[in-house]
């Protein structure tokens, strides 16, 4: 009789000890899960911020160069092309964020073929409309780069979280991936340097 | 043993995330700290004083931290980058309103050019968006800055941002914007039960993870007990402690806005 009860209490305290543990590790994982979500919520928020200023950019270049046709028509066709990918948080991996990074380094290109063209105008240099929605644009590629830093940081944290011993087993049971990273550019799309 | 851990952890992650960062050196704050730094000898120590004092009762009176620094090189580094980092580093700006401004100034000492740039945090985009930077550095920084009046430059920029970013926050206004931050933490213990059973009977459908089927009835008795649990949540420490005129940064954040220039 006695002995059945300390086995008892043994196996209640094993089992309240592990559980509780489990659940820290559990809620954690759903922490950093929720904060991979927020921080792509963010990298796409900047590109379309990006894709938000080019119909005005375009506008604002073709009243000063309206035979610039063809990069206009560019810049337009890549954004249709970057702003019609979209990744929801739930299909986040290597390959997905790769056509992403496509399709806006597509955009890039377009844009700083651009600002190169651009240059032969002096008039539009000097309009104020545009000169702001350079700022802007600026300022957009570096939250860009800011964004993409900080997504890779919080799927860094997260996968080195889920990854750790023992923790990678509870990761595996519950269906916690690996999250994949921005990968450095090869050179082609590099920001846009806009220098005026 | 489970504390270790995570310090091991924390470690692991903070190393490398300074990786990724950057190779770049980022000073530290001074200390104590202030709103102006001036590491390259810019600015006289009287007008240090003047824009430090001015400064922090801005910063006193609507939680807006303004700060002001000079460095001698951005070692290569993009200024908007190096900006942005610095200010996130620091933790320029409260916590939640991520109200700081960064004026970056490397002079142009030894004939480089210098450089100058206003950083913006997520909470004052609106009010200071990047074409508004940028007309502040073309217009009222680098005019003076050319002609070596250095004081009057940065004087005239932080009255500009100062008038912008007034009225912006204020303790009210704090929180109404922190409230709608909170509403993920009741994490209901059935949900988890409910996830554990699932995956285990999963698991044993796939003939893996035995000793997890063969436990099913020890979840289930546990659920009952579920009250015995300590769940750890990790928080991040806010330091901001009061003080006479500066109590430090605030732990605000940045996302690169902004506007810089060159002369």
């Amino acid at each position: 009789m006695k002995k059945s009860w300390i086995v008892l209490i043994v196996i209640a305290v094993v089992v309240i000890i592990s559980y509780s543990y489990v659940k820290g590790v559990y809620n954690k994982m759903v922490l950093l899960d929720e904060n991979v979500s927020a921080s792509w919520a963010q990298v796409e928020n900047v590109y379309q911020r990006r894709a938000d200023l080019i119909p005005n950019l375009v506008a604002t270049v073709k009243g000063y160069a309206s035979h610039e046709k063809e990069t206009l028509t560019q810049v337009i066709e890549a954004r249709a092309k970057a702003t019609s990918v979209n990744i929801t948080p739930a299909n986040l991996n290597a390959a997905s964020i790769q056509q992403f990074q496509q399709a806006q380094a597509g955009l890039s290109s377009a844009l700083s073929k651009l600002m190169v063209v651009v240059e032969r105008y002096p008039e539009l240099k000097a309009n104020q409309n545009f000169l702001e929605l350079q700022a802007q644009l600026e300022g957009t590629e570096n939250r860009i780069a800011v964004e993409r830093k900080k997504f890779n940081q919080s799927a860094q944290g997260y996968n080195t979280y889920i990854r750790f011993f023992p923790k990678n087993m509870f990761a595996n049971m519950f269906g916690f991936e690996k999250k994949a990273y921005f990968e450095a550019e090869k050179g082609a799309e590099k920001v846009p340097k806009v220098e005026f | 043993m489970k504390k270790l851990k995570i310090k091991v952890l924390t470690i692991v992650i903070f190393l490398l995330s300074s990786i990724i960062v950057g190779a770049q050196e980022i000073p530290n704050p001074m200390s104590p700290p202030r709103l102006v730094n001036d590491f390259a000898g810019f600015l006289s120590s009287n007008e240090t004083a003047s824009l430090e004092q001015q400064l922090r009762q801005f910063n006193n009176e609507t939680s807006t931290q303004i700060v002001i620094v000079i460095v001698k090189s951005l070692d290569g580094a993009d200024k908007a980058m190096y900006a942005t980092e610095l200010a996130e580093k620091w933790g320029i700006g409260q916590k939640g309103k991520d109200n700081g401004l960064l004026i970056l100034v490397k002079p142009n000492y030894n004939n480089e050019k210098g450089e100058v740039f206003i950083a913006t945090g997520y909470g004052l985009e609106g009010v200071v968006p990047d074409a508004i930077a940028k007309r502040i550095v073309e217009n009222e920084i680098l005019p003076n800055f050319k002609q070596g009046r250095n004081y009057q430059g940065l004087q005239a920029a932080v009255n500009t941002l100062m008038s912008l970013t007034k009225g912006e926050f204020t303790a009210d206004e704090y929180r109404k914007k922190t409230k709608r931050q909170s509403g993920r933490s009741l994490f209901p213990i059935f949900f988890i039960l409910f996830i554990i059973i699932i995956s285990s009977i999963g698991g044993g459908r796939r003939g893996r993870h035995h000793t997890v089927g063969g436990s099913l009835p020890f979840w289930i008795a546990m659920g009952m007990m579920g009250s015995g649990s300590r769940g750890s949540s990790g928080s991040f420490g806010n330091f901001s402690s009061g003080g006479g005129g500066f109590g430090g940064f605030g732990g605000g954040s940045f996302g690169g806005g902004g506007a810089g220039g060159s002369w």
